[in-house]
């Protein structure tokens, strides 16, 4: 047995005017559950304390709640000391127990269809990793858009999915999901990564439907124009300056001594909306030995496509890409855009390596900039956090150069095609984004995703800059200071 | 309370389990049907968390007779023919219904359901959706539930039923706030499940704590067998708190063996046949003896090994397996599982007849919370399959059934009233009690039993009764009538242990010596109710 203290969320919307948090010292044993300590509170200290479970493991999706802010399931995290346990984000009912009847009723059933026919060895194969789902609504709680705007959410369009996949099912299920909000989902992977049982929502379950909305031409004319422009021009946005690829030699060689090499797939946006900042990044990266080769021919990498179920163009995007790097033999391809290095990960089978920025730069180690007299808060994008689970990376670069400030990590709506589709919802994520900005006191915002720099902009009452850029300008300060120091 | 507090209804279906909701739902073409559960309908009881699958003959090569005979044989022939018969024929029909219904079943490439292996059957009849086939079921359950017209009543505990004269008339309830609710209805359904919570160490989910026993004992009905508890032979051991969590037969059932600390596939000395095949009584026997005389492991368990298992069968066919061990940092692909026996399943219950009628009017009775179909030891995948089979059945016996003109009884309301509000005025924390409960019927009421034993576990269940439980605050009421139940399910099982002196199925009384096998017992079922007690003799043809 051993003693851990637990912090937890206390509410009787009845008696309370406002929630507070009580802390317990509990008793468990080793390899104890959180649900496990809420039994020795309940048992031990306090039987009010209500929380809700049934079958302690991990299969009817009764417990979940936040731990440290994170949903998990009850009966199956582990406990630890000094742990933060609350409810979902969902109505209250009393303590850590949330209604979920509501959203539970509002999930459809199968309407069996007037032949009878059992599904293939391929169907069930294709419905099953759906099917896991234990309706336990951590993805509900963590899903950013459906706090502003309407939509059913991730594991509602899981179930349309299952249905649409199902030949005993006679409705049409992807038309019933566009309308549910099929296109509001931003691809930010919060349910992915706190769903129990692993389901890739926006990968196997959205992202499939917006396909087959596609087929049915449900696609949004945004959306469209975005695969009609990436059709004729290998890029998906408009070239509004010149484009970086048009200002950098195909090769950079470093100041110094060269500590490796990397093939740079820059991507849309840095390329013909943020070219200064890939060029600081080049600057960055020359700085410290990395040498890197930029072939021209490379295009858009898809993922405004793949994102948005616009799939036939698909092949041509990656072969070109692919064959760009195969042929300069390049091993390690560099992105700096969360989303290219996210799709280059998870969508292509590439024979080479696919690193961000944040990990080449912390590899190889960087020279120490100046430190600037700035308090920094950092956005996580989804695609870097989430999508290729960079975390500390970017942590280690920026507090070389600046003081940190922490804030959530939450979308701030400029993906999945959100921006361009549903400009309101993003606008609405975007202030929230504001709001937490606000709470930290910081200077500046860093980021590391164009896409997110280029959104928050807008949201931002103070500058967004990204990670490389705010190293060089540390180093900016550091060769005035000794330029300063050295005497005439 | 007003008359007007009164919910009324054609059917009321005590729990939301695999039978409750399949009752619920055919009692819903009949008339007005009301479905209470103490937990979310779908998430709660035991059929969400069942793994390995449902028995029915679907093969020319199979027949209901096999089927019969494997369950009355697993059975020790304790079983209720007729309602075997019933079992085995309707399994087949109960399962087209769940596949019409949308139920994502394992398939061979013919497209027809695949079946596996399972312990005590000659012939692999058990279908399978993964190691999720509960869950699978409940799912479909559910979205066929939602197209009725069923009333859903989630979060309520039934703490009595309601008598009008010798009739059920409906029940009394304890919403989340701790409010009685009252519920008329022409028929009930009791479908609460299973009650191995009164042990120290199951499988069952929180809401296994043997209510219906108490309650339909309570309101006059007469149970069967209630000695007849399963522990099935693979639990976890490991980490404490996991301690009991059903490791699924289908382990063994895609050919995860058995070893003891020195390595021996023990099975051999007990049952070199069928090895870890075996009925469920004869492994977990074994299992708990080679721990006894030493040759268990540290944590007091045995292994159990599928790693010489292609990797990908095990991530395919046992995916829950897999991610429950690993979250506790056991990777079932490199290393062997630790299990020993764990309380899993109540054989015995609610006397029933084929149409699922107890023995007192207007109360029907299905799923675990009956005896008589599964004798003396249930055959794994049976027990899914009686919940469809019977749930059906008794949805439809209470909806055919008809109007009454009940009263609810005054008295009675007042009584179930005093005895509630009693809780707030107690002394003692309701979960302490069930700890030394469930440590007594561990120690006293386990896999080997004897009288001596046995008289002193109900010496202890008889003093904790008289402790006064209480409730913290209103909404800790129902927990302390769910104790009061466990109490009772708890005595219900030692007095059946006390009455049958012989060894039967997953009974074994270690203090008697027999000279008879099951085909020529003296002995038929064990009874109870709150006019009679005693055991049937006669040996069955
Ligand atoms: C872990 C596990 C695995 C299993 N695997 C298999 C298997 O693979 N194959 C097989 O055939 N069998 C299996 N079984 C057995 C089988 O699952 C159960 O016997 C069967 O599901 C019982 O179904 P039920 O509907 O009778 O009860 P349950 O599913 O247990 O449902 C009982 C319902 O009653 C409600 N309830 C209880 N008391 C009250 C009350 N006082 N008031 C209101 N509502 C109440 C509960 O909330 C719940 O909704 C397994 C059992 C367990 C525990
Ligand atoms: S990916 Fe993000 S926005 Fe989309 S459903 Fe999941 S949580 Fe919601
Ligand atoms: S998809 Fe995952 S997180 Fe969402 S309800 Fe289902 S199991 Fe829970
Ligand atoms: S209690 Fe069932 S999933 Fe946690």
């Amino acid at each position: 047995m051993k003693d851990i203290t637990v912090r937890v969320f206390r509410f009787d919307p009845e008696n309370d005017e406002k929630p507070h948090f009580q802390t317990y010292s509990a008793s468990v044993s080793d390899g104890a559950r959180v649900l496990h300590a809420l039994h020795a509170i309940h048992n031990e200290h306090d039987p009010t304390l209500s929380y809700r479970y049934c079958c302690g493991s991990g299969q009817c999706g009764s417990c979940a709640v936040r731990v440290n802010g994170e949903p998990v399931l009850a009966c199956m995290e582990e406990a630890r000391d000094g742990m933060t346990v609350e409810p979902l984000d969902l109505p209250i009912v009393k303590d850590l127990v949330v209604d979920m009847g509501p959203y539970l009723d509002s999930l459809h059933a199968l309407v069996p269809a007037p032949e009878f026919r059992m599904p293939t060895p391929d169907e069930v194969e294709e419905i099953k990793p759906l099917r896991s789902c234990i309706e336990c609504l951590a993805c509900v709680s963590a899903c950013p858009a459906l706090k502003v705007i309407d939509f059913a959410g991730p594991t509602a369009m899981r179930q349309e999915l299952r249905l649409q996949l199902d030949p005993r099912d006679q409705q049409d299920r992807v038309t019933e999901a566009v309308g549910e909000g099929l296109f509001t989902c931003t691809s930010c992977q919060a349910c992915w990564k706190v769903c129990p049982k692993d389901i890739q929502l926006p990968g196997k379950a959205i992202e499939k439907l917006r396909a087959l909305a596609n087929k049915k031409g449900l696609t949004l004319p945004r959306h469209q124009d975005v695969a009609q422009l990436v059709k004729e021009t290998g890029r998906s946005v408009v070239r509004t300056e010149t484009s970086f690829l048009e200002q950098i030699p195909e090769v950079l060689e470093p100041y110094g001594e060269v500590k490796g090499t990397v093939g740079f797939f820059v991507g849309c946006m840095y390329n013909q909306r943020l070219p200064q900042t890939a060029l600081d990044a080049m600057e960055v990266l020359r700085r410290n030995g990395i040498r890197v080769i930029i072939p021209k021919e490379q295009v858009c990498c898809g993922s405004p496509l793949i994102r948005t179920g616009q799939v036939d163009f698909l092949d041509t995007l990656k072969r070109r890409n692919i064959d760009a790097f195969v042929f300069r033999n390049i091993d390690t391809v560099l992105t700096m855009c969360a989303g290219c290095g996210s799709t280059l990960k998870h969508d292509y089978k590439t024979p080479f390596k696919v690193m961000d920025i944040n990990e080449v730069l912390t590899k190889y180690g960087i020279e120490p900039p100046a430190r600037l007299p700035l308090k920094a808060t950092y956005h996580d994008p989804c695609h870097l956090l989430r999508g290729q689970g960079i975390k500390n990376q970017p942590r280690e670069l920026i507090t070389q150069v600046v003081d940190l400030i922490e804030m959530p990590a939450i979308c701030c709506g400029s993906g999945g095609g959100v921006k361009s589709g549903v400009p309101d919802e993003a606008a609405a994520l975007g202030e929230k984004r504001r709001e937490e900005i606000k709470k930290t006191g910081a200077d500046i915002v860093i980021s590391s995703c164009p896409f997110c720099e280029y959104h928050i902009r807008d949201h931002s009452d103070i500058p967004v800059k990204n990670v490389t850029t705010v190293l060089l300008e540390g180093y900016r300060e550091k060769d005035r200071k000794a330029k300063e120091q050295k005497p005439c | 309370m007003r008359s007007d507090d009164v919910l009324l209804c054609h059917v009321l279906v005590i729990g939301s389990g695999g039978a409750g909701v399949r009752a619920a739902i055919e009692a819903s073409q009949y008339g007005e049907t009301l479905l209470v559960s103490k937990t979310i309908a779908g998430k709660g009881g035991c059929t969400t968390m069942a793994e390995g699958g449902y028995n029915a003959v679907l093969r020319t090569a199979d027949s209901c007779d096999i089927h019969f005979e494997d369950t009355m044989k697993g059975g020790a022939r304790l079983n209720d023919r007729d309602l075997v018969q019933i079992l085995v024929k309707e399994a087949p029909e109960r399962m087209n219904d769940l596949l019409k219904w949308g139920a994502v079943f394992d398939v061979t490439t013919e497209c027809e359901v695949a079946q596996r292996p399972f312990g005590g059957q000659r012939f692999p009849r058990t279908c399978y959706a993964g190691d999720r086939t509960g869950h699978e079921m409940m799912m479909t359950l559910i979205d066929r539930l939602d197209s009725t017209g069923v009333g859903v009543h989630n979060e309520i505990t039934i703490i009595d039923l309601l008598k009008d004269g010798d009739t059920v008339c409906g029940a009394a309830a304890l919403d989340r706030k701790g409010e009685l609710v009252l519920i008329k209805a022409d028929s009930t359904v009791i479908a609460t499940g299973g009650g191995t919570k009164v042990y120290d160490i199951s499988t069952n989910s929180s809401s296994g704590t043997g209510d219906g026993y108490a309650i339909g004992y309570r309101a006059g009905a007469e149970l069967i067998d209630m000695e007849q508890v399963q522990f099935h032979p693979t639990g976890a051991v490991y980490p404490y708190d996991a301690r009991g969590r059903l490791v699924t037969e289908a382990v063994r059932g895609e050919g995860g063996v058995l070893k003891n600390s020195l390595g021996e596939r023990f099975m051999s000395a007990y049952d070199p046949e069928r090895m870890e095949l075996s009925t469920r009584d004869v492994v977990a026997r074994a299992i708990a003896t080679e721990i006894l005389e030493g040759r268990g492991t540290t944590h007091a368990g045995v292994y159990l090994d599928v790693t010489h298992l292609p990797r990908s069968q095990i991530e395919t066919r046992l995916p829950v397996m897999l991610e429950q061990f690993l979250k506790f940092g056991v990777d079932i692909r490199n290393e062997p599982m630790e299990v020993a026996p764990t309380a899993h399943h109540i054989m015995g219950g609610l006397r029933i007849t084929t149409q699922c009628e107890t023995t007192i009017p207007g109360l029907y009775a299905c799923g675990e919370v009956t005896g008589g179909v599964h004798g003396a030891n249930r055959l794994g995948g049976n027990a899914l399959a009686d919940t469809q089979v019977f749930g059906k059945r008794a949805g439809e016996a209470a909806g055919k059934a008809g109007k009454k003109t009940v009263c609810i009884d005054d008295a009675q309301v007042d009584t179930i009233r005093s005895t509630v509000d009693n809780y707030m005025k107690g002394d003692t924390n309701p979960s302490h009690v069930i700890r030394s409960l469930q440590t007594a019927m561990w120690e006293g009421a386990g896999i080997f039993r004897t009288a001596p034993d046995l008289e002193k576990t109900l010496g202890i269940i008889s003093h904790l009764s008289t402790i006064r439980l209480k409730a913290a605050s209103p909404e800790n009421l129902a927990e302390c009538c769910i104790v009061r139940n466990m109490l009772l399910t708890a005595s219900l099982i030692v007095r059946g242990a006390l009455l049958r002196k012989e060894s039967r199925g997953a009974h074994v009384r270690k203090d008697v010596t027999q000279a008879w096998d099951p085909s020529s017992s003296p002995y038929r079922h064990t009874y109870l109710s709150d006019r009679r007690e005693g055991i049937e003799t006669g040996v069955w043809e």
